[in-house]
């Protein structure tokens, strides 16, 4: 018969000596980087900035081009995809790191891929609001594409909150945009298992843009209260207790960073988003309109490829699953993946699944995608 | 006390890392001290449980991640922070008071709501260990091998989200986060009105003419990017959107929407 108290000593001492090793990987892993694939900024405007994002055997030389040299290698180059991230998070979750780069994939691919950056707010963007994100930002960038590379229309990949702008954008300007990919985009707010959309329909809006804009730390706290046990608990003792090797314990370090390095947002876009989508569901209603234009998703007839994840406890399923009711695309594709939030960027799904979706859908679906030389 | 690598003091690790495993040691010792389990005898479960349940409750309240506290680790201010009633609402004094009073108004009821979301706290502590009980008790008690053990916290980390999550879903906690948060925030905006009045007085402008200031500049901006708009845009009409190159090189219209900034620009920046 086993000692009760002898085995309480070695669970300690076993799980003692568990935690000191992957500390210690944890020490080395400190200054990890994050973000893989090369690229440059290529337009901008206040926080805004649009990067590109290039092929590794062109990233050498690319530092050395002028700006007209740089137009007219855009326009031999592969067909432009424009990647639109939330403003709540940094958007190089999707280039974290070469094994699940989102990013990486589409230039290997063939894509010319560009991201938008919203950049961190200060007090001076504390007015700045949706319209000005969405016509200002957004579409900056797109118009900078298009002349670029001299076309009329471009592929657009709206991610989570981006997602949002990337279906508002079309409505509002159908033609510049040939076909349309969400991912974790969020349509209908007020679905019943949606635990952020039950909190925020209370809050005092207007109280809340008058006191400025929001600091990323609070939106990170709000997220991280949806499963409290699990993200701030359970994930780190299932790192320290389960002899993750370096590597592992590497990526969670890159994971982590991206989770705790949340921009602020600005006042009036944060408060404008929680009213109109969270509070009063516009989107869906048909009563959504921006820089006094109505924002009609009937208006959205490009292609459109919906990914959502089965197990997102941030966007629920149910959330953009009704996509497809409310856009007019008669060419319209939605697909569960097996997997959370965070996981439709990073996990073996991220890796594998879902950018070969991305792409053979994109490919089947016209234009002609060039390998660079 | 038994050690573990986060209380030699010595170490570095993250504040997360040393919380969590902290709180697991923690539980790992709640469990191995079982009075049950180191006699083989019936386990004195609610014990066992009100022990659970206190310590959880203790971590609820103070974890700015888990819950309707997120207000205060924004620094925005709680109910610990500290606000002067002012003076005597007398005579000259009355004004001011008056200020102050609303100020105190709200710091009382931000206090009653807190009050309001302990309370929700201690449920949510009280379910996670009946939970965790009836789980331990059809499966007949603590394995204290390694394996044993983390699947024994894994299955507490699941009654503990299960009975939060049917916590947090109800109406009287949605509407008690919504009223913390906006009464956190009636209560900062209070605060920078006295700071606003200490601008006034040293000749420094105020949020509110700071924001004024931004929106004329905003207004011009807009107005400056209509002109612009109306004095380069084309008479042709655009031809119809296609996924293919232009066929020949010709001038592309501004962008009707108003506002484009003319700080716009092309940049080669450096590269990551």
């Amino acid at each position: 018969m086993s000692d009760p108290g002898a085995d309480a000593g070695r669970l300690f001492v076993d799980l003692g000596s568990r935690v000191a090793e992957t500390l210690a990987r944890l020490r080395l892993a400190r200054d990890v980087r994050v973000g893989c694939t090369e690229r440059r900024a290529v337009w901008s405007d206040q926080k805004t900035t649009l990067y590109e994002y290039l092929p590794e055997r062109r990233a050498g030389a690319a530092a050395a081009r002028t700006g007209s040299a740089s137009k007219s290698a855009a326009r031999r180059k592969g067909r432009p995809l424009l990647v639109c991230f939330a403003l709540v998070n940094r958007p190089y979750i999707l280039d974290l790191q070469p094994d699940t780069s989102l990013i990486r994939r589409l230039v290997d691919a063939g894509f010319t891929v560009y991201l938008v950056d919203w950049g961190d707010p200060d007090d001076g963007d504390r007015l700045r609001d949706l319209n000005d994100y969405l016509e200002q930002g957004l579409g900056g960038c797109v118009r900078h594409i298009l002349e670029a590379h001299g076309l009329e229309a471009l592929d657009l990949l709206g991610v989570c909150q981006g997602g949002v702008f990337s279906l508002c954008y079309t409505a509002l300007h159908p033609r510049r945009i040939a076909n349309l990919v969400t991912l974790t985009t969020a349509v209908d707010f007020q679905t019943p298992e949606d635990l952020l959309s039950r909190w925020v329909r209370g809050l005092d809006t207007g109280l809340l843009e008058r006191a400025g804009n929001v600091p990323g730390e609070l939106l990170n706290a709000l997220f991280l209260s949806l499963m409290p046990f699990r993200l701030t608990q359970q994930k780190y003792v299932r790192l320290l207790t389960g002899r993750a090797d370096q590597r592992a314990v590497e990526d969670f370090v890159r994971m982590e960073r991206w989770i705790f390095d949340s921009p602020p947002q600005a006042a009036a876009a944060l408060t404008q988003f929680v009213r109109w989508f969270y509070q009063e569901n516009r989107l869906i209603h048909g009563t959504l309109e921006l820089g006094g234009r109505a924002v009609d998703l009937k208006s959205v007839r490009a292609p459109l490829l919906n990914l959502y994840a089965r197990a997102d406890h941030i966007v629920p399923p149910a959330a953009c699953a009704c996509l497809g009711r409310y856009v007019g695309s008669r060419d319209y594709t939605a697909c569960a993946i097996d997997t959370g939030h965070i996981g439709m960027y990073v996990s073996r799904k991220a890796r594998e699944e879902i950018p070969e979706r991305i792409i053979s859908w994109l490919k089947a679906r016209g234009g002609q995608l060039r390998p660079h030389p | 006390m038994m050690e573990t690598p986060f209380t030699t003091g010595s170490r570095e690790a993250d504040a997360a890392f040393t919380g969590a495993a902290a709180r697991f040691f923690e539980l790992l010792k709640t469990f191995a001290a079982q009075p049950s389990a180191a006699r083989g005898q019936a386990p004195d479960w609610s014990s066992f449980g009100s022990t659970l349940a206190g310590q959880f409750e203790q971590w609820l309240r103070s974890a700015p991640a888990a819950g309707a506290s997120f207000a205060a680790a924004a620094g925005f201010p709680g109910a610990a922070a500290a606000w002067p009633p002012g003076a005597v609402p007398l005579g000259p004094a009355a004004a001011p008071a008056a200020d102050a009073q609303s100020a105190w108004e709200l710091l009382m009821k931000l206090g009653q709501l807190q009050g309001e979301l302990a309370r929700h706290w201690s449920a949510i502590a009280q379910d996670s260990a009946q939970r965790f009980i009836a789980r331990m008790q059809a499966t007949g008690g603590a394995d204290l091998s390694t394996e044993g053990a983390l699947a024994l916290y894994e299955t507490w980390v699941e009654c503990a989200e299960a009975a939060y999550a049917s916590t947090v879903r109800k109406e009287d906690f949605c509407r008690l986060q919504a009223q913390l948060t906006n009464t956190a925030t009636a209560l900062l905006l209070e605060q920078r009105k006295q700071a606003d009045k200490l601008a006034r007085a040293w000749g420094l402008p105020t949020r509110e003419e700071a924001d004024a200031m931004q929106r004329q500049i905003r207004e011009l901006k807009r107005e400056l990017g209509e002109r612009t708009a109306q004095a380069t845009a084309p008479a042709a009409p655009r031809r119809p959107a296609a996924q293919r190159p232009k066929a020949t090189k010709r001038s592309r219209p501004k962008p009707a929407n108003a506002g484009r900034s003319r700080r716009s620009r092309s940049v080669r920046r450096g590269r990551r």
